[in-house]
């Protein structure tokens, strides 16, 4: 398999538009990205480039079948001085080992050169009893401690600083190499020359901390990553096709076509979307999808359902028929959307970047400046407060303070069963004030299911649920899914017979039963009921009855979510307005509306009633989350501020919304809430910090009240924080 | 006193010693994942590989 063909890269219409995302080594600050952004733009036909520095993505979007293909824009990336790797699959994996090796193997030098060279330096701090030739040994073993730390551990900042000065920008790189370099250099003359100040210790602690910094950065990347990549890494690579003849071959899973007969064995993942074949034995597939949902009870899926690609066979081997190829596949297509998601960089980040790339120029000013008013004031001081003030600033906390907390926020969610399909959507969801639900198959579900029984003789619920179950066994009327969870082994119906628009009739151990309307049953039973009380419904009744007696009234519809109540209360108790638009009857409406607790509900709205609704409401300074089920309520999903689709099958991938449940629930919709509020409390927490530090630091520095160790340590500190602030947020999600 | 000038360098022997076996260590994969041997444990001993 060569380079090119491991990148993820797809078409979203047929050609005419290319999209690829792959990571960057190299690429740790605001200029890296810019600089690769300005490269990848500069190619003939590019539409769209989105770097993140983050989550060292890139997303290239370009028009196909012009000059411009993927080993040009490789190469354009190759050429700005960094490294692009494939993002898919097992390449990717090996790429983060020998990456994670490589960064343990400069922390671990750093940390161990660094004690040993203070052990040795710190004892000539102000001791004077030590003799000039001891003193002399001392340094001599600092500087062959500290030389191999430097340009070993040190060796990402001083190729990062070549690489933007031969570039001619200025990275973050550039004012750390600077003071690495300033430090060391004297300390080598100074040691050789055999009096003079050595900084060999501050030198390795600075190595150190930076090392640490960047280890810790790396790891929460890679954590970022792994949300797609474990999906990505679920599908088996090979998969058992049977062949028209009878025979069967082992294809790679990526040869399957729509059509395709294949067969997973117990225990196996399915690879790609498929559905129970017309000619398999059995009847229902027993399936754990926890892979795409996140939920992890077991679910079964009848014939002409879809069973998505990712989920595993609990049950006896299926044979199955494909209903398109691995790249159509619903987990093919999240892997996409939460790519996409990672490699693009929201407003408020796109800004900081901006912000940090200045600050870099301000501070080899400031340096500059410093260097020249302590040289007049004091020449012997005018070193250590350059080398504090080029130290001591931190740029790359106020490039990372967005980006790490929105990575987290995302991957927190996506755990959870909730893509976020656009950067800024966490944000936008955050300032939201207003939940409009549309009803059916948001708050309902889509299958039918009981709402209610009432027993009218002296049967039991189950026996009576088990006998329906058992008439309608085999019926193909729309109604008849609702029995299908109360099927048992032991009750079994002979005879059946279906009246259409009637119901149906069929013995069971020698007795006639009856289903259906109430007439049609209480003709076997020849007796009418009396006790019966009209009330409300929102369904279908259902009778049945034996040649003795009618023994239940069932109500079938279609049944609110189990979870919808728990939900809306949580929501309003977080302070959101929440309204249902429905186009259904105003009945319906009104009582999902009081089953749910909610006073605010319209009924009989046309999709252009919807997008009237949510105008007005924005009109009014409200900001509108638009939860919907993605089918048919597109144009109110886009009028919104921030919207949600129910997600399912390929579908997904051209979705408008900016989130997507993939869970079939909404219990983790106040979670996403509170996650998206908590990262903007993160975000604005980070960049008020980053500002802080800076603006407090760097006139201590300049005015030399700064020593070089604890500039050193408060700026690997100050970036430290930013990162471990936003980790708190996918911590908090594995609770 | 002259000892100490053998402890310094007796010092610089011990700590490549100390870098060397790190190196080691992480090139042989013992760091490269430090969650799952944790769990190892609770997996049934008996799966087929």
């Amino acid at each position: 398999m060569n380079a090119e063909a491991r990148h993820a890269r797809w078409s979203p219409d047929a050609g005419e538009h290319e999209h690829v995302v792959f990571l960057v080594e190299g690429m740790h600050c605001a200029a890296c990205a810019r600089s690769i952004d300005r490269a990848v733009r500069a190619l003939p036909d590019v539409v769209d480039v989105r770097v993140n520095n983050a989550t060292a993505r890139v997303s290239v979007q370009w028009r196909g079948h012009g000059p411009t293909g993927l080993p040009q824009i490789l190469g354009a990336v190759t050429g700005a001085g960094f490294t692009p790797l494939p993002l898919a699959g097992v390449a990717a994996t090996a790429e983060f080992q020998r990456e994670r090796r490589a960064a343990l193997k400069r922390l671990g030098l750093a940390s161990l050169g660094m004690m040993q060279a203070m052990m040795y330096l710190s004892a000539l701090y102000g001791v004077s009893d030590i003799d000039a030739a001891m003193t002399q040994l001392m340094r001599l073993a600092g500087m062959v401690i500290v030389t191999p730390v430097l340009f070993y551990s040190g060796a990402p900042f001083l190729a990062g600083a070549w690489r933007d000065l031969r570039h001619r920008r200025l990275g973050m790189d550039v004012p750390v190499a600077l003071a690495l370099l300033l430090a060391w250099l004297p300390s080598v003359v100074n040691t050789l020359r055999g009096s003079g100040e050595v900084y060999f210790d501050s030198v390795g602690m600075f190595i150190f901390f930076l090392s640490a910094g960047r280890f810790v950065e790396m790891n929460v990347r890679h954590r970022s990553l792994s949300a797609a990549e474990a999906l990505a890494r679920s599908l088996p690579a090979q998969v058992t096709r049977l062949l028209a003849d009878g025979g069967r071959e082992k294809i790679a899973a990526t040869l399957l076509r729509k059509g395709d007969r294949f067969l997973v064995p117990k225990g196996a993942v399915v690879a790609v979307d498929a559905e129970l074949d017309a000619c398999a034995a059995e009847v229902h597939a027993s399936l754990d999808e926890s892979l795409i949902t996140g939920e992890s009870a077991a679910v079964t899926r009848g014939k002409d359902e879809r069973i998505r690609g990712g989920t595993v066979n609990l049950g006896a081997p299926l044979m199955l028929s494909a209903l398109g190829s691995v790249e159509d596949s619903t987990l093919a297509s999240m892997v996409k959307l939460l790519e996409r998601a990672q490699a693009a960089r929201p407003q408020i980040a796109r800004a900081a970047d901006r912000a940090a790339s200045w600050f870099v120029a301000v501070i080899l000013l400031l340096a500059l400046v410093t260097a020249f008013a302590w040289w007049r004031i004091d020449p012997s001081r005018a070193f250590a407060a350059v080398l504090a003030v080029l130290v001591v600033t931190c740029p790359c906390a106020l490039s990372l303070a967005t980006p790490v907390a929105l990575a987290a926020a995302t991957t927190r969610l996506a755990r959870l069963g909730l893509l976020v399909t656009r950067a800024d959507a966490i944000e936008r969801l955050a300032r939201v004030d207003t939940v409009i639900f549309d009803k059916t198959g948001t708050l309902t579900g889509a299958a039918t299911g009981i709402l209610d029984v009432k027993l009218l003789g002296a049967m039991p619920r189950e026996l009576a649920l088990g006998i329906a179950a058992a008439l309608e066994r085999g019926s193909s009327h729309p109604l008849a899914e609702a029995f299908r969870p109360f099927e048992t082994a032991t009750l079994q119906a002979a005879t059946t017979h279906e009246l259409d628009g009637s119901g149906i009739e069929a013995t069971i151990d020698g007795a006639r039963w009856r289903l259906g309307r109430r007439r049609f049953v209480e003709e076997l039973t020849a007796s009418t009921v009396t006790r019966l009380v009209p009330h409300r419904a929102s369904g279908t009744r259902l009778y049945l009855g034996n040649e003795q007696e009618l023994v239940a009234e069932f109500e079938v519809g279609v049944p609110l979510r189990g979870d919808a109540r728990e939900t809306i209360d949580a929501l309003r108790a977080m302070g959101l307005n929440v309204i249902i638009a429905s186009g259904d009857s105003g009945s319906t409406v009104a009582s999902a509306a009081r089953a749910l607790g909610i006073r605010n509900s319209h009924a009989r709205l046309s999709p252009h009633d919807k997008i009237r609704l949510v105008e007005e409401l924005r009109a009014d300074a409200h900001r509108v989350f638009v939860i919907g089920d993605g089918i048919n309520d597109g144009p109110v999903l886009a009028t919104a501020d921030v919207s949600c689709a129910m997600g399912q099958g390929s579908a997904i991938a051209q979705s408008a919304s900016d989130l997507l449940l993939v869970h079939e629930g909404l219990a983790i919709l106040p979670r996403a809430v509170s996650t998206a509020r908590s990262a903007l409390r993160v975000m604005r927490q980070n960049l008020a910090w980053a500002l802080v530090y800076n603006v407090a630091a760097v006139p201590l520095a300049a005015l030399g009240f700064v020593p070089a160790w604890l500039a050193a340590l408060g700026m690997s500190l100050s970036s430290l924080g930013v990162v471990l602030n936003a980790r708190r947020l996918a911590a908090a999600g594995r609770a | 006193m002259s000892i100490s000038y053998l402890l310094v360098v007796l010092g610089l022997a011990v700590l490549a010693g100390a870098i060397w076996a790190l190196f080691w260590a992480i090139d042989s994969g013992q760091y490269d994942d430090l969650e799952r041997h944790g769990s190892d444990a609770l997996e049934d001993g008996d799966k087929p590989k």
